[in-house]
């Protein structure tokens, strides 16, 4: 829910500059000195070392298969167990210890390369659930077997931010994410930018604004329903505009969703939206290669790090490197061997990556034995928290990472300081 | 009528006589078409081992892109396919607004959602069609004909990848979610069930569109699942599973939730728990103890959910007094636009309902769209059974120039290191043309679909308000409150749309409409 009350003068300016009053027609020229006014706003006030840094979380939904995305090629148990479906060492695009990328992600090779990119090896948590929904709630809300109701980046902003401050949060999907669910924090989730908008004339729209608003009833789903209207009623014009009048001559590639996402994100980026976390899903449980999955897998890793690449090309670019970092997570691995049906099934431990200008490109924590498995699956290395703290305290430098994820998480260093 | 009688005459639907259209089928399968192959890669790696395939022969060495007629019919099957199932889903959009037992159409529609299987996987029109007319035969049946009738349904085999489950190497993904989402829940089965059950789930596969159990691949060897030992096949595990009390308490409470509201106390569950086994699983008397519950009467349960997608365009039409769903703007576009695809569920579980199918821009969604139903813009409608992607209109534009298919299929004018390896490898021009394939598909499943007619509803909101002998403009907006609205309309808000509608002068159908527009865009309207 909203707060009501305690406004202060930051909380003024940052309301008037992104809230009803920058909607009409601004030019970009003039948002962009707000977006700067804004910022300078925030600044001094914020309980983080880097009030200007902004997190972009993409999730590759159905469990991507790890083992084929950062190949073990050296390890011969990784050949046994993917007779058929192991990358072949000649195919494989070679990083660092006997470890490489798929052949498709080019584009992961090149961030590699430029020094960009941090790969965390076996990430997981203690008794994992093979459950895509299970498990990917214990992801989204950082506190797995524990029954918690919001996600990690909605306490994160709900202990960063006041609760005045608008769209700390971005959602790019049709629908919620449980991570961004928020105890303060009303998240902005859109999914067609050129469609959030409230159509017809000005009586009409000035008579629905009016009526967008809390009710002061006892009915707690028509109040969640008033107070998305209000917050929809303030974001939609100025989100609208950012994102229709972006132009980049930087290729995403052609992988739908995630690209035009991470598009939007860098339109909204370029045009000062005050927004600090973003969240992009790959939709559909694409990632769920129970069948066939050479082909496939290959096209998805294939757009992921296009368009991936893209973005982090689209910021430099942009001038904006500096200030954005990407993290990358799916809500498990699969299983080591392959099964019968030239698939793999659901299994733990995954490598998540890192990525940005400020990161220290290069291979994190340990591998996870191929051959000492706990029923067929890989014992997890790391736990996947670490690589939440390291943002937190690391990337955005908020210090008390603990009380967000309920337990001390040691960050692993992958950001110069 | 006593509320008994009125439950028993909704619950017992099947008294009603109801004569429906059937689904009129386009016919887009041609012989060797079946089966069909899981990717384009594979279906071009089968049609060079066997010199044809989905029914094309593959051009004689040396010509150009031999493999092109294949590639061109993957994709055509695959867009074909597309259309059909929107045309599939039309047509049960118009079932649900024409049916006299509107339960049995909302059953289906539950049974759609629990047992989600999505046609962006399995490919195939046909197979969501026979599985929507299995759901709606037994949809107030009983739980174990239902079970058994999904885990048979060659729609969800495919869907779950059972077809591929055989005795070598089991695939779980079926057994996995049979426990954790069609009946048990999470916490009440170890990772070891899901493997046993796995083992008696194999060789259950489909011969294209029949269940086929292929004995050669199943596992005839013992299994111990949920406690108890035996060589079980898949029914043995469908018989265990309804063992358990917890099943019926998963089942029962989830149609609770699904009809009265999302919160549900421990002692309410048990008994509909109790009321599902005690009556072997028959779901009529589940229903009827719900209808007639007082808690589905109680102030609590009273307008506290959110209407679906497809509920909330359907339920609109029936209110505007609609005899058949209009065709501009598109319903299924319009109910995508708002998160629910029919025959499109987002995953293996379903819509999650409830506040989840509202953001920001869904909740603006769901008002615009019937703007865009009270003023269709009839002139800019593009069909989306007949609309070319951004890609293939361009490839199009550029062949009708008079380019040659290699130069026309060129996307990208990118410098070479600023494109994506994915535009490199769709512009790959050896054996054949995938991009140019892409776009012939299209085309040619547009000539083989059926066209949809297009037309905007027809409305009349000022004999709407004359017949309810509206004459005020105080009396038109309570009228529309009071038949559009499940809440009472804040003296506030009640004020704004009085004012707005004097403010227009002389009371038209086109303000009517406006106003319309406005009582349907009110958070209150989301109310079921």
């Amino acid at each position: 829910m909203r707060a009501c009350c305690s406004r202060s003068r930051r909380d003024f300016l940052v309301r008037g500059l992104y809230g009803i009053g920058i909607g009409a027609g601004l030019p970009l020229l003039l948002n962009r000195t707000s977006a700067a006014l804004a910022a300078e706003a925030l600044q001094g006030t914020s309980v983080e070392k880097h009030p200007e840094r902004i997190l972009v979380v993409v999730e590759l939904s159905g469990g991507n298969d790890g083992l084929n995305t950062v190949v073990p090629y050296a390890d011969p148990a990784y050949y046994r167990a993917r007779p058929r479906l192991g990358i072949r060492e000649a195919e494989v695009i070679k990083a660092a210890g006997g470890f490489g990328f798929h052949p498709a992600m080019v584009g992961f090779e090149r961030l590699y390369k430029d020094g960009l990119l941090g790969i965390v090896h076996g990430c997981g948590y203690d008794h994992p659930s093979l459950s895509h929904f299970s498990s990917m709630g214990f992801w989204h809300t950082g506190v797995p077997n524990g029954g918690e109701s919001l996600g990690w980046l909605g306490r994160l902003a709900d202990r960063t931010y006041e609760t005045s401050t608008q769209n700390v949060i971005v959602n790019l999907g049709n629908s919620q994410s449980l991570a961004v669910r928020s105890g303060s924090h009303s998240p902005l989730v859109f999914d067609d930018p050129a469609r959030f908008r409230r159509e017809g004339a000005d009586d009409e729209k000035r008579a629905l604004v009016e009526m967008s608003r809390p009710k002061g009833t006892t009915n707690p789903t028509l109040e969640f329903l008033a107070s998305t209207a209000q917050n929809a009623a303030e974001s939609s014009d100025f989100v609208r505009q950012a994102t229709a009048g972006y132009r980049t001559p930087v290729d995403y590639g052609i992988g739908g969703g995630l690209a035009g996402n991470l598009q939007r994100v860098a339109s909204l980026i370029a045009s000062g939206m005050p927004t600090r976390l973003y969240y992009v899903t790959y939709q559909g449980n694409s990632f769920d290669t129970h069948v066939q999955q050479a082909d496939l897998h290959s096209r998805l890793l294939m757009y992921t790090a296009d368009a991936i690449r893209g973005f982090v090309e689209d910021m430099k670019r942009l001038g904006r490197d500096n200030e954005v970092a990407v993290m990358v997570f799916t809500e498990f691995g699969r299983r080591v061997e392959e099964n019968g049906s030239l698939g793999t099934d659901h299994g733990t431990a995954t490598p998540m990556f890192v990525i940005g200008k400020g990161v220290k490109g290069g291979f994190y924590g340990r591998h996870p034995s191929l051959t000492d498995l706990d029923d067929g699956n890989m014992r997890m290395t790391t736990d996947f928290r670490r690589v939440y703290a390291t943002m937190i305290k690391e990337w955005l430098g908020y210090d008390d990472a603990a009380s967000v994820l309920k337990g001390s998480f040691e960050p692993l260093g992958v950001f110069a300081s | 009528m006593t509320p008994a009688q009125a439950v028993d005459s909704l619950v017992e639907f099947s008294a009603i006589p109801a004569a429906l259209k059937p689904f009129d089928e386009s016919g887009i399968w041609d012989p060797g078409m079946d089966p069909f192959p899981p990717s384009r890669a594979e279906a071009v790696r089968l049609a060079r081992e066997r010199g044809e395939g989905l029914g094309e022969k593959v051009r004689p060495a040396g010509s150009q892109r031999r493999l092109q007629p294949v590639v061109d019919k993957f994709f055509y099957s695959l867009a074909a396919n597309s259309i059909e199932t929107q045309r599939l889903g039309l047509w049960w959009a118009n079932r649900m607004l024409a049916t006299p037992r509107p339960l049995e159409e909302k059953l289906t529609l539950f049974w759609h959602g629990h047992f989600a299987t999505g046609q962006n996987k399995t490919r195939d029109y046909r197979m969501m069609l026979r599985q929507n007319a299995m759901f709606r035969a037994q949809a107030a049946g009983d739980l174990r004909g239902l079970l058994v009738g999904i885990l048979k349904d060659p729609g969800m085999l495919v869907y779950l990848d059972n077809g591929e489950n055989v005795k070598t190497h089991p695939n779980e993904n079926f057994g996995r979610e049979l426990l954790e989402l069609f009946t048990m829940g999470v916490g009440h089965y170890t990772e070891k069930d899901v493997r046993e059950a796995a083992r008696a789930f194999t060789g259950w596969t489909n011969d294209v569109l029949a269940f086929k159990f292929d004995a050669d691949q199943h596992d005839f060897g013992s299994k111990t699942f949920l406690g108890r030992t035996g060589p079980f096949n898949g029914e043995d595990i469908i018989d265990i599973i309804l063992q358990q009390p917890v099943t019926a308490e998963f089942v029962g409470g989830k149609v609770y939730k699904h009809f009265v509201r999302e919160e549900l106390s421990g002692p309410v569950r048990a008994g509909l728990g109790r009321t599902l086994r005690d009556t072997g699983y028959q779901l009529k008397p589940l229903l009827k103890q719900i209808f007639l519950s007082k808690d589905f009467y109680s102030p609590a349960s009273h307008a506290t959910q959110i209407k679906g997608p497809v509920h909330l365009v359907v339920s609109t039409y029936k209110k505007l007094g609609l005899t058949e769903v209009p065709t501009i703007p598109d319903f299924g576009r319009m109910t995508a636009s708002l998160g629910q695809s029919l025959f499109d569920p987002p995953n293996v579980a379903g819509w999650a309902g409830g506040r989840t199918w509202i953001t920001p821009s869904t909740l603006l969604q769901r008002g615009n769209l019937f703007r865009d139903v009270l003023f269709p813009d009839v002139k800019n409608f593009r069909p989306p059974d007949r609309a070319l992607s951004a890609t293939d209109r361009a490839v199009g534009e550029r062949l009708a120039r008079g380019m040659d298919i290699t130069d026309a299929t060129k996307e990208s004018d990118a410098t070479p290191n600023m494109t994506a390896e994915s535009n490199m490898m769709v512009d790959r021009d050896e054996d054949y043309n995938t991009r140019y394939g892409g776009y012939k598909g299209y085309l040619m499943a547009f000539e083989r679909t059926k066209t949809t007619p297009r037309r905007p509803a027809s409305v009349d909101l000022t004999a709407m308000a004359t017949a309810a002998g509206a004459n005020t403009a105080e009396a038109v907006v309570d009228y529309f409150a009071r038949r559009f609205l499940s809440v009472p309309l804040a003296d506030k808000d009640r004020a704004v749309l009085i004012a707005f509608l004097r403010g227009k002068g002389a009371t038209t159908e086109s303000s009517l409409r406006e106003l319309l527009y406005l009582v349907l865009s009110l958070p209150e309207y989301q109310l079921g």
